[in-house]
C-alpha cells in the first residue's frame, strides 16, 4: 500500500465518518436524553471509536514503517502499479530485477516516457523536492526492488556526497528530458 | 426548573460536552474538506488524531458522567418504562393524594423521584435498579408483561428509611414500632398503602 494510496485514503475517510457518527450520537443524547439515545451513545459510540482508532492506527503505523523502511524488498507483478502520479512520495525504489514503465499523464491519457531496468532507481525526485510523484510507475515484468524510506534516503544522501551528486544529476537529467517533451 | 435548582454537573457538563462535540465536528469536516483522506506531515495527522481519536474519547468520557446524572431523571425513566406512564402522570397530579404525588407536590423529593424511591442506598442499589429496569424494558418490547403492573418484590422499608429514618418528627411519631420497621418485621406499606397508596390505586385497575 503506497502512502496516500486509495486504500489508505478510504480508511482515513471511513475513520472520520465513524467519528462523525459518534458526534451525532453524542449530540442526539445531549439534546434529547432517553433510554434509546443513551444506549446508542454509551454502547455503540465506544465501539465505533475503537474501530476508527484501529483504522487510523493501522494507516499511521503503515506510513511510519514505509517512510522508515531500509531496503525492504518488494515484488511487483507485471502490470502492477508501484505508485501513481500525484501521490505523496514516501520512498525510493532500486531495481534488483525486472523492468518498470514510467508513464506520464497528458490530456487524461497515460503516455510511456521511459523504461527502467536492473540497477536503476526511481521515486527519488519527490523525496528530494518534497513534491507529489511526477509520474506513474508500472511493472513491465515481474520486478523485484529494494525500497528505501524517505528519511533513510535523505540521510544516505547527506552522508554520501558522491551519491548525492549522482542522484541530483539523474534528477536533473530526467527533469530536462521531461521539459523537452 | 428555575436557576436555583440547576444541577451543576448537568449545567456545566452539558455545555462542556456541547463545546467538545462542535469542536470535534469542525475538526473532522475541516480535515475531510482540506485533506480529502490524504495525510502527510504533522498538521494533517494532528487534525486527524484530534478529530478521530482524542475528542471522541473526551466526548464519551464527559458524556458518561452526564449519562449517569441524566439516567436518574423522571423523564429518562419514563422514556423506556412506558407502562409506567400512568404512574408518572399520577405522581405529577396534585389532586391524586397518593404518596408519590404528595412527595412530588410538596417537593419532599426535589427531583429524580423515580430513582430516589425505587433505588436502594449505595452503588449496588443503582446496579440492582438498572438490572430490574432492563428486565422491564425487555418485557415491554416483547409484550411479555401483565397488567396491572405490580412490584416484583415487596417494597423494602430501607427505601423509605433512607430519608425518613433520621427524621426527628418520624422517630417521634413511630416511636412505638420503629424497631419493627427498622428490622423489616413491619412493612411501611402495611399502614400507608391503605389510606395513601404509593401510586393511585385507581390506575392499577
Amino acid at each position: 500500500m503506497e502512502l496516500n494510496s486509495p486504500l489508505s485514503k478510504r480508511l482515513l475517510i471511513a475513520a472520520q465518518v465513524l467519528a462523525l457518527i459518534v458526534y451525532a450520537a453524542a449530540l442526539q443524547f445531549l439534546i434529547h436524553t432517553t433510554g434509546g439515545t443513551l444506549f446508542v451513545f454509551t454502547t455503540a459510540a465506544p465501539v465505533l471509536i475503537a474501530v476508527a482508532m484501529i483504522m487510523l492506527g493501522g494507516v499511521l503505523v503503515h506510513h511510519y514503517r514505509r517512510s522508515h523502511s531500509l531496503f525492504v524488498f518488494a515484488t511487483f507483478e507485471p502490470g502492477q502499479i508501484v505508485f501513481r502520479q500525484g501521490d505523496e512520495g514516501d520512498c525510493a525504489y532500486f531495481i534488483h530485477s525486472g523492468e518498470v514503465e514510467v508513464l506520464q499523464e497528458e490530456g487524461g491519457k497515460q503516455k510511456p516516457v521511459a523504461v527502467l531496468g536492473k540497477g536503476e532507481y526511481f521515486g527519488e525526485a519527490s523525496l528530494i523536492g518534497s513534491a507529489p510523484r511526477n509520474a506513474t510507475v508500472r511493472a513491465a515484468s515481474r520486478t523485484r526492488a529494494a525500497v528505501l524510506g524517505k528519511d533513510n534516503f535523505l540521510t544516505l544522501l547527506s552522508l554520501m556526497p558522491a551519491t548525492q551528486e549522482d542522484v541530483m544529476q539523474r534528477v536533473k537529467e530526467r527533469a530536462m528530458k521531461q521539459a523537452a517533451r | 426548573m428555575n436557576v436555583f435548582q440547576q444541577d451543576p454537573v448537568d449545567y456545566y457538563g452539558s455545555r462542556f460536552l456541547a463545546v467538545l462535540i462542535v469542536a470535534g465536528i469542525a475538526l473532522v469536516l475541516y480535515s475531510l474538506i482540506r485533506y480529502r483522506g490524504r495525510a502527510a506531515g504533522p498538521v494533517p495527522w494532528g487534525v486527524l488524531l484530534a478529530g478521530v481519536a482524542v475528542l471522541p474519547i473526551l466526548v464519551t468520557s464527559a458524556g458518561t458522567v452526564l449519562a449517569l446524572q441524566r439516567a436518574e431523571r423522571v423523564e429518562f425513566c419514563a422514556s423506556c418504562h412506558l407502562t409506567m406512564k400512568p404512574f408518572v402522570d399520577d405522581m405529577k397530579n396534585p389532586k391524586s393524594g397518593s404518596l408519590a404525588s404528595l412527595h412530588y407536590a410538596n417537593r419532599y423529593i426535589a427531583d429524580n423521584q423515580c430513582y430516589v424511591c425505587h433505588t436502594s442506598y449505595g452503588l449496588f442499589g443503582t446496579f440492582e435498579a438498572k438490572k430490574e429496569g432492563l428486565h422491564d424494558v425487555f418485557a415491554y418490547y416483547t409484550r411479555s408483561f401483565h397488567l396491572p403492573v405490580k412490584l416484583k418484590h415487596p417494597y423494602p422499608n430501607g427505601d423509605c428509611l433512607k430519608c425518613h429514618g433520621e427524621s426527628v418528627k418520624w422517630l417521634a411519631s413511630h416511636a412505638d414500632f420503629k424497631d419493627q420497621v427498622f428490622s423489616g418485621e413491619l412493612s411501611c406499606l402495611q399502614c400507608h398503602a391503605v389510606k395513601t397508596p404509593a401510586h393511585s390505586v385507581a390506575l392499577l385497575k
